[in-house]
């Protein structure tokens, strides 16, 4: 009797344990949707995705559309959801257009991560790898102290209609009102777009330095835009002169950088902002209590704290300096 | 004289040739900046890559046809070319990939020209679909992704000038790309063709009417495949150029360039429907566009009004051409339209 209850016992047990281990092992399908597949900072993300995939061995993969396209990535989610995957993480390319798809994914009781997204309405959570509020002085810091604190500058986004790039550029500006007093917004020309393409920014630069010949700098917010504008600057003969910061790619630039065409570039690494999505997914569809301070093990994301009046938006502390000494440190 | 003046006012061109003036005039009293050297050089360097794509378009539409899918086979050969020649560590000089790239793009072209000119599908229908298999290709096949770094020759390409214009006043400094040259060859190659060869003249007949281009003893058939190859070639060499000058091989930055072009094509007088256009004025409509394009910052247009604005241009340049046309054939008649294929 002793023996067979013990049995029982044992057996009870395993299957406690078996039922555990299932439950961790579970077979999550988790896809990252970036703005699309060719730009270098998502495929830098892709190497994080993947890196995470190959780390914990769940079923975690990067898929996204041929060219930056608000309807077409609006269509790929639609896609998974069809599919039946049970999280989207995003980098939406259009966060107004993109709300109607996202809500059909949480209808049928997908988990959203959104990431760049900080207006979105149906997300379970968006992160943000730092404020942008506090990445836009970051920016501003990194151009005035290229310009020596003062003269005229201008502001490009990568279209007016983008949610973060905006942000950044307005707190940019709120910065430079409190901090440079020497320092003025072109009032004119206050946002141009470089519509996320290096040739546009390229040509829109040369037109501003042509028609404002006291601009003194641009800040940049798109990864085609500081770079664009460097290639004006170098044609036009203004190196030393005027001055462009922005985020950027450090392997893209370095030549950029070596040469002093441009001081300094702000980042962060879409690598880990990948990870961090996928983490804080895994997080939700485990059932886990979402409250602040969040640690999601992932470098700059280890205490995560809701933006001030939000609920959704999660902010780190992810923001890196670019510049000639640190280009060769970041191995992409 | 005044025969010729008459005739001047039936054709598009000259209204064109106007609108593109009050344009600079405009952009002249706003900003004081259109009529200086270097700004004259950076308009002519960002007419090179649009210059090539429609010299090719306004073959396609003269042909009675349309292409819509330059942009990504200019994108796709242009990476191939960039990639290959990176991953053999190639030195030389920029001839290669120049005929690297060429081929491709010949080959390329066939495969439009045989689905339009042997099995006389649809342009439109067999150039959407190719533009997807190119963009496919590029992005499957090949894994596309930015490449920052290019061959040297290309990059020594892309840098020299043929000359550096400076502004006296503001010191500004702009470059005259070498692929300028490139892009005018181009462009007396195309008038020599359309104006003087068999082939030329056969592209318009087709246009006109294909039934009877073939009865007056054209080869159709052939005739729109070797036009679908050359036009292949030019949008290659486009799209290399386009990398040369920026330094970089963006893969998607050329897409969706084909709507502007095409539209700057119909500006400068080419009738949708074929059999109909000069060179000229397809060069006037593109440099319109591209004039447009590259000074909404000079005019003092706010960015969020620039799309509509440059929409506003393009309806009323057209509607100008258009009502040109309407106008030549009320009066003229078949005789008009006769002398608007003999330009």
């Amino acid at each position: 009797m002793k023996r067979i209850l013990s049995l029982l016992l044992v057996s009870v047990m395993l299957l406690a344990l078996a039922g555990t281990a299932f439950a961790q092992d579970k077979d999550w399908e988790i896809v990252v949707v970036p703005k699309d597949a060719s730009n270098p900072w998502f495929v830098r993300m892709k190497v994080g995705v993947d890196e995470y995939a190959a780390e914990t061995g769940l079923n975690v993969y990067q898929k996204g559309t041929p060219e930056i396209d608000a309807t077409l990535q609006a269509q790929l989610v639609q896609d998974l959801i069809a599919q039946g995957v049970d999280a989207i993480c995003v980098v939406p390319v259009n966060p107004e257009s993109l709300e109607p798809v996202l809500k059909q994914a949480m209808d049928a009781g997908i988990v959203v991560i959104a990431h760049e997204g900080a207006s979105l309405e149906n997300v379970n959570y968006d992160i943000e790898a730092f404020s942008n509020t506090g990445y836009g002085a970051f920016i501003m810091d990194n151009l005035a102290e290229a310009m020596g604190e003062e003269g005229l500058y201008t502001t490009m986004v990568a279209h007016v209609t983008n949610a973060s790039h905006n942000e950044w550029a307005d707190a940019g500006v709120a910065h430079q009102k409190e901090k440079y007093p020497n320092m003025t917004l072109l009032a004119d020309e206050a946002r141009v777009e470089s519509e996320d393409n290096g040739d546009v920014a390229y040509n829109k630069a040369k037109e501003l330095f042509k028609k404002y010949p006291d601009l003194k700098g641009i800040m940049g917010t798109s990864s085609y835009d500081a770079p664009g504008v460097a290639r004006a600057i170098d044609e036009l003969g203004l190196v030393g002169k005027v001055f462009t910061s922005g985020t950027g790619m450090p392997a893209d630039n370095k030549a950029l950088l070596e040469s002093g065409t441009v001081k300094s570039l702000t980042l962060w690494d879409p690598a880990l902002a990948g990870k961090a999505m996928i983490a804080l997914a895994v997080k939700v569809l485990n059932g886990e209590a979402i409250e602040a301070p969040i640690d999601l093990a992932v470098d700059g994301y280890t205490a995560l704290t809701f933006k001030e009046g939000s609920d959704k938006v999660l902010e780190g502390q992810g923001w890196i300096v670019i510049n000639k000494d640190n280009v060769d440190s970041f191995g992409f | 004289m005044q025969k010729n003046l008459k005739k001047l006012t039936k054709r598009s061109e000259p209204y064109i040739f106007l609108v593109v003036l009050a344009l600079c005039l405009l952009i002249e009293v706003r900003s004081g900046q259109f009529f200086t050297a270097n700004n004259l050089v950076d308009i002519a360097s960002a007419m090179v890559v649009p210059g090539l794509f429609a010299i090719g378009t306004f073959m396609v539409i003269v042909s009675g046809g349309i292409d819509v899918s330059f942009p990504a086979l200019a994108s796709l050969t242009s990476y191939a070319t960039t990639k290959i020649l990176l991953d053999a560590g190639y030195t030389g000089g920029i001839w290669l990939p120049i005929l690297m790239s060429m081929a491709m793009g010949a080959l390329l072209g066939a495969f439009n020209g045989v689905f339009i000119g042997f099995l006389g599908l649809p342009a439109m229908i067999v150039t959407l679909g190719s533009s997807s298999v190119f963009k496919g290709l590029m992005q499957g096949a090949l894994n596309s992704v930015q490449l920052t770094v290019i061959p040297k020759g290309m990059q020594s390409f892309g840098t020299s000038a043929l000359f550096v214009a400076t502004n006296p006043v503001s010191g500004l400094t702009s470059r005259m790309p070498l692929g300028f040259l490139v892009f005018a060859a181009v462009l007396i190659l195309s008038f020599f063709i359309m104006r003087y060869t068999f082939f030329g003249r056969g592209i318009y007949a087709i246009g006109g009417n294909e039934v009877s281009a073939h009865r007056a003893g054209f080869h159709t058939k052939r005739t729109k495949f070797l036009l679908y190859v050359f036009v292949g070639m030019t949008a290659s060499l486009a799209g290399l150029i386009r990398t040369c000058m920026m330094q970089q091989n963006h893969p998607t930055n050329m897409l969706g360039m084909e709507m502007n072009i095409i539209a700057g094509v119909v500006l400068g007088g080419t009738a949708i429907t074929g059999g109909a256009g000069s060179l000229t004025g397809c060069m006037l409509g593109t440099l319109l566009i591209v004039i447009v394009e590259n000074s909404m910052i000079l005019i003092g247009i706010p960015t969020i009004w620039k799309s509509v604005f440059v929409g506003a241009l393009i309806i009323i340049g057209t509607g100008i051409s258009a009502y040109q046309v309407v106008r030549a054939n009320r009066t003229g008649g078949f005789k008009s339209r006769i002398r608007e294929v003999k330009a």
